[in-house]
């Protein structure tokens, strides 16, 4: 099988897919609802799509393709209203986070379509236990090479990415010391990781006809990389973050993600290289572990710094692409956070600390969701 | 012949033991759990079935083991049960969901509406008097909460069915216990007791009910504050304020339902964090739940079944009809798939504690029309207090909301 042609899209074109927890409101663990909610929920002529997930207390909403930060928090926002009405008349909560704290992985119910049946068949309890809830960021690319370029290029900046979304401490009902414990389930399962280091789409295809001549793959969705190509839409899609605790903190990484694809394809700053994936695990662990005060191991010049810093360096590197972009009020924000050491695992901590449990911990998250934080 | 006590082994210095009427009651408690644990390990039928069976064999309709006058004995343990489950079930009820989807409330009254009238007309084409057959269609309106109540529990359910089942419960327990006592005040101002009093009854009933569930939640707040209602001291603390709760309505003359039920939906309006106790309130809410349930299945009589057994099957037939109609009715507007309204109407059908203690006042009140009600109820009681547990059990089963037990 053969990998198909790589869609043109256009260059910086933005799209966010945020899978959502679904509750119940007496003791706010997850609840299967998906159904229930997908049959309610009308989008009408709106652009975007509301979709069911592996386990019926997941649902993922998706934008349809934005030029820019503006046109994406309104669809982030139609959406979440559009979803959150309908939980409302369903007496169920919708919350972020990138895992629920308490849930028994083994109540989870498999949904009822043939992808995710011949999915649960084959991982077994991986399946259920991949309850646990991401965001994906495509951008457009207007060719197939600039895609494997950005790829290779954003991967320096999977730590960063991760550190400002890290929202799963718990799991299981215990604090892990992660600050992203979500990003370990993933790494389960067998295809996850980074992509190959190729950089022309002839190359890629040619990896790809290997892997399916193994038998191993039979499409581009059997990979779980971290980053990975999507030839169908013309994109990359960046999976490593948790779904924020605030849509306006998904926005505000989207746009980060976006300035940091338009500095990258504009200046071509870097020459990838095969080594700069020596200290990718390293970093990645890092920042799973610790956030923002993880370790930052440079692919080039081996220099170590606090995540937190290599952050605030980046946010001044991309500063004028913000800038064009409009985005850069978006980003300042974003930079303060990261000063003050904000993200969705340090409020997760504290607000248990201050509740002494954590179903009022889902609780705090639903009305975070659900209503919206102020930019 | 020898003397007794050259013979026996009891030294006669001791006195000769008496029969403590208690040990019969515990044995009888031990019975029933077993009961009901063969039953579920054995049939995967649930426990609260098995604990009525066992009632209904230790009744006087098959062994005799208790008589009424030991059934009244224990009463006090029984409205204690309920009590506990009720204001658990009120817990539940968030009434800011009523505002979210209107369309449940309209799902409320129209499967209570049309059991209501379906079971009135059915007793009355067999030839029933309006005055029981109205008490009689008040009482098979409701749903038995306490039945929900432990199936949902034993289940771990969780889904729109069960919070559905949980609120429509609530709901119709509430209309049942309001109209029953309208009704009959009613039928005795009709009788010449007097038209003011059949009307000042049932805002007693509400009124007073409301005052002593406003005492326990505005109680329970403050308690909350000092004890973790999770913690042992808490559930003491709780099973205090619910026994203080049922001492102030018998002082009333309330019945001991309306008001722990209100109290419940009380808290959770006020306060709508997770209420994180222990389901039913650990293990001697369970020892408790046990007697309730052995005690309804008790409370049959030989003398009940003959032309009583036909209308109890006659209200049993509309009444089943009358709730999956309203339920089906409203489920598309109020947004559940017609399999789960289905599965919504069924799991409503259990009948249990509440239509015998209504039963009971009808009694108390008029003996005459008491004849006529609690024969037919008792029946009703057998048929879906027995069968009714299974009938929820597999409907919730079927939509896939039991996280314990097997995978449908």
């Amino acid at each position: 099988m053969s990998l198909q042609a790589f869609s043109a899209s256009r260059a910086l074109s933005i799209g966010v897919e945020l899978e959502l927890q679904l509750v119940n409101t007496h003791d706010y663990d997850l609840v299967g609802a998906a159904e229930d909610l997908l049959r309610l929920v009308a989008l009408g002529d709106k652009p975007g799509e509301i979709k069911p997930e592996m386990t019926d207390s997941m649902i993922e909403v998706s934008t349809g393709v934005c030029d820019n930060y503006g046109m994406l928090l309104e669809q982030l926002v139609d959406l979440r209203d559009t979803v959150a009405d309908a939980a409302r008349r369903l007496n169920i909560g919708i919350c972020g986070g990138g895992t629920h704290p308490f849930q028994d992985w083994g109540e989870r119910r498999i949904v009822d379509r043939p992808r995710f049946h011949h999915l649960s068949d084959l991982y077994g309890y991986l399946a259920k236990q991949f309850t646990v809830f991401g965001q994906h960021v495509h951008v457009g690319c207007p060719g197939a090479d600039v895609a494997l370029y950005l790829i290779h290029g954003l991967s320096r900046y999977i730590p960063h990415l991760i550190a400002l979304s890290a929202a799963s401490p718990f799991v299981q009902g215990h604090d892990t010391g992660f600050q992203s414990a979500r990003l370990n389930s993933v790494f389960a399962f067998p295809l996850s990781g980074r992509a190959p280091f190729v950089e022309t789409w002839t190359d890629f295809g040619a990896y790809f006809e290997k892997m399916t001549g193994t038998g191993v793959v039979a499409s581009m969705k059997d990979f779980y990389w971290d980053i990975r190509p999507k030839p169908e839409f013309g994109t990359v899609e960046v999976r490593v973050m948790d779904t924020p605790l605030s849509l306006e903190r998904a926005a505000a990484i989207t746009a980060y993600i976006q300035a940091l694809a338009r500095y990258l394809v504009v200046e071509r700053p870097i020459q990838p290289a095969e080594d700069d994936y020596l200290v990718y695990t390293f970093n990645r662990f890092q920042a799973c572990r610790f956030g923002y005060a993880g370790t930052y191991v440079d692919p080039e010049t081996h220099w170590h710094c606090p995540i937190a810093d290599e952050i605030d360096a980046s946010l001044t590197r991309i500063e004028q692409h913000a800038i064009e972009l409009g985005v850069d009020h978006v980003l300042g924000r974003l930079r303060q956070a990261v000063r003050e050491g904000r993200n969705g695992a340090a409020w997760l901590r504290e607000r248990h600390a201050a509740e002494g449990n954590l179903p009022e911990v889902v609780m705090a998250q639903c009305t975070r969701w659900m209503e919206g934080e102020v930019v | 012949m020898e003397s007794p006590s050259s013979l026996s082994l009891w030294p006669a210095f001791l006195p000769l033991p008496a029969f403590d009427p208690f040990l019969g009651f515990a044995l009888a408690l031990v019975f029933t759990a077993l009961v009901g644990e063969v039953l579920a390990r054995r049939a995967t039928l649930p426990r609260v079935s098995g604990y009525a069976l066992a009632g209904l064999v230790l009744g006087p309709l098959v062994t005799g083991w208790f008589s009424a006058v030991e059934l009244e004995r224990y009463r006090g343990l029984v409205d204690l049960a309920l009590a506990l489950l009720l204001f658990e079930l009120g817990v539940r009820l968030d009434l800011r969901w009523f505002r979210a989807n209107p369309w449940l409330l309209a799902a409320s009254a129209a499967e209570a509406a049309l059991a209501f009238l379906l079971s009135l007309g059915a007793l009355l084409a067999f030839g029933m008097d309006w005055s029981p057959a109205l008490l009689l269609a008040a009482i098979a309106l409701g749903t038995s909460p306490a039945v929900v109540m432990r199936v949902t529990a034993e289940l771990r359910a969780e889904g729109q069915v069960t919070s559905r089942l949980l609120a429509l419960c609530a709901l119709n327990v509430a209309y049942s216990v309001i109209l029953f006592t309208l009704l009959l005040h009613l039928a005795r101002g009709v009788a010449g007791a007097g038209w003011l009093q059949a009307l000042w009854q049932p805002f007693y009933l509400v009124a007073g009910s409301l005052l002593v569930a406003v005492l326990v939640a505005g109680a329970f707040a403050l308690l909350r504050r000092l004890f973790n209602p999770a913690s042992e001291q808490g559930v003491v603390v709780i099973f205090g304020l619910l026994l203080g709760a049922l001492a102030i309505l018998s002082m009333l003359k309330l019945p001991p339902i309306l008001a722990p039920l209100l109290a419940g939906v009380l808290v959770k309006l006020r306060d709508p964090r997770p209420q994180l106790w222990a389901q039913h309130f650990g293990s001697l809410g369970g020892v408790l739940v046990v007697a309730l349930f052995m005690f309804s299945g008790a409370a049959l009589y030989i003398g009940h079944f003959g032309t009583a057994l036909l209308l109890a099957l006659a209200v049993a037939v509309a009444r089943s009809l009358g709730k999956l109609g309203g339920v089906l009715v409203c489920g598309r507007a109020s947004g559940l798939s017609t399999a789960k309204s289905v599965a919504l109407g069924l799991a409503l059908l259990p009948l249990s504690g509440v239509a015998l203690l209504l039963a009971y006042e009808a009694q108390l009140a008029d003996p005459a029309l008491g004849a006529q009600v609690l024969p037919v109820v008792a029946c009703l009681v057998a048929v879906f207090g027995v069968l009714g547990p299974v009938v929820s059990q597999r409907a919730l089963i079927h939509v896939q909301e039991n996280r314990k037990g097997e995978e449908a």
